[in-house]
């Protein structure tokens, strides 16, 4: 199950004012919190964070928001943002290199998702591969890209230690995004 | 008696140090007169430097100090439009005329005199910028769209710094204006000051011993904006200056922090700064200036 959250509201509930910008490291702490209270009152494995509407996000608020719920959630939910202005990718990539996380982000209009943050290039052109073929086992992705198995294995483990596929059986998923 | 501070006639940085020294040993014990009658010209950074001294000062329970507004109809009328006197009613006996704050259309003051004391503050602040920063950073200076929100950011981890950091509030004022001498093109500038505790205070109890005896004002400030630390355990901290500096460094901006009695800078190839300037006159809290200039059209 998917469960869509949407970051402005819950900032506009968190500042009790209408601004767009999610900015400051209490906002960030307050708008984590309301996830998080969302997240515990679900039983989905998939959140979708949904930044449309957000103008600003700040370091200290992708810092808050995104970096900590990843370090918080990383064995229980699978995240994907959705809704980010290309311009909003900075900061979240900087402060997600700097814990060494990553997470899938949805362009607006786009059901391929892109790879924010720190993952090995490897695991990166394995997330690619598995998002455009759909799952795949270790010995396909490494048929895909040429690879001998044990590199593969090493690529798939890495994004499924970031919780960026779904290990199901034999098989890698790509993330729900939709 | 009173001891008498010349502010100076144009008053930027580059003599800011001057007009620290006029203090003497801090808290000063007399009362304080600022004299800027012949000013002529202050930067933003003059302008909340002026405040901040004036903050700390109530803050160390001295007396209100006395402040002769410029002589220059000019002058006054532009750093009221700059709500420079609306915040120094507060904190200045003001002798003189003081004209009432107006805005006459599109200014090069993007962003007033404004007092920086909770994170709702911080808000209001990057609220308020966005629609006349885009104005000024693509259409003025050539930045690519997407450093307006580097720019917002910016301002926002600067004035985060007051509110997390400083234990007391503080200003911050952002202006567009030229640089003719020392660069021949138009700058933003962001300002931001407080009265607080300084950076060595803030860093010292989870930074000094590792420094050793190199530890005061400038490593404290090393620390900070090269090493990126911060006195919080939390290792998401003190990456908002390290993020700055990245950003500043591919539109040769620059950026330059005084606390206490040492100022670092990042310095760009235009500007002749030393990168640290240490065993300054004493300023209370801490003093940011980030410089973004207009780019060369073979960089646009």
């Amino acid at each position: 199950m998917i469960q869509t959250i949407r970051i402005g509201h819950l900032l506009r509930e968190a500042v009790a004012a209408p601004y767009r910008n999610l900015v400051t490291r209490p906002t960030g702490a307050a708008v984590r919190s309301r996830i998080e209270e969302k997240l515990a009152g679900s039983n989905c494995l998939t959140a979708l964070l949904d930044f449309s509407g957000i103008e600003l996000v700040d370091l200290s608020c992708a810092d808050e928001v995104v970096a900590k719920l990843l370090l918080a959630g990383r064995n229980a939910y699978f995240f994907v943002l959705q809704g980010l202005r290309e311009d909003h990718h900075e900061a979240i990539d900087h402060v997600l290199i700097h814990h060494r996380l990553a997470v899938a982000a949805v362009p607006p209009g786009s059901r391929e998702p892109l790879l924010l943050g720190w993952v090995s290039p490897d695991a990166r052109q394995a997330f690619a591969c598995i998002c455009d073929r759909g799952p795949l086992g270790a010995g396909d992705v490494a048929r895909a890209l040429g690879w001998l198995d044990s590199r593969s294995c090493d690529a798939l483990r890495d994004l499924t230690l970031h919780r960026l596929v779904r290990p199901i059986g034999e098989l890698y998923h790509p993330v729900p995004t939709a | 008696m009173t001891r008498v501070i010349e502010v100076p006639g144009h008053f930027d940085d580059r003599n800011f140090d001057s007009f620290a020294e006029g203090f003497g040993e801090w808290p000063p014990e007399e009362r304080l007169l600022l004299d800027a009658r012949s000013t002529q010209w202050a930067s933003p950074y003059g302008l909340i430097g002026m405040l901040t001294a004036g903050q700390a000062l109530r803050e160390a329970k001295r007396e209100k100090p006395l402040f002769t507004v410029p002589t220059s109809d000019e002058v006054k009328r532009y750093w009221a439009r700059a709500g420079f006197f609306q915040q120094a009613a507060e904190l200045f006996e003001l002798h003189g005329k003081v004209p009432r704050a107006t805005t006459t259309g599109p200014s090069d003051v993007l962003l007033d005199v404004t007092p920086v004391r909770a994170s709702e503050d911080v808000h209001s602040v990057v609220d308020k910028i966005s629609e006349g920063a885009s104005r000024i950073l693509h259409g003025e200076l050539g930045l690519e769209m997407k450093a307006t929100l580097r720019f917002s950011m910016a301002l926002s981890e600067a004035c985060q710094n007051i509110v997390e950091h400083a234990g007391t509030s503080g200003w911050v004022a952002v202006q567009a204006y030229t640089f003719r001498r020392r660069l021949g093109r138009r700058v933003v500038v962001i300002a931001v000051s407080d009265a607080g505790i300084g950076f060595r205070r803030s860093l010292e109890s989870t930074h000094a011993k590792r420094f050793g005896e190199r530890w005061g004002d400038g490593a404290a400030l090393e620390a900070a904006l090269i090493q990126g630390v911060s006195r919080f355990r939390d290792p998401g901290r003190g990456q908002g200056l390290a993020f700055i500096k990245r950003f500043l460094d591919q539109w040769e901006g620059k950026i330059s922090i005084r606390s206490g009695t040492a100022r670092l800078s990042i310095v760009p190839p235009w500007d002749e700064d030393v990168p640290l300037a240490d065993h300054l006159p004493y300023f209370p809290g801490a003093q940011v200036q980030i410089i973004i200039p207009a780019q060369q059209p073979e960089r646009r």
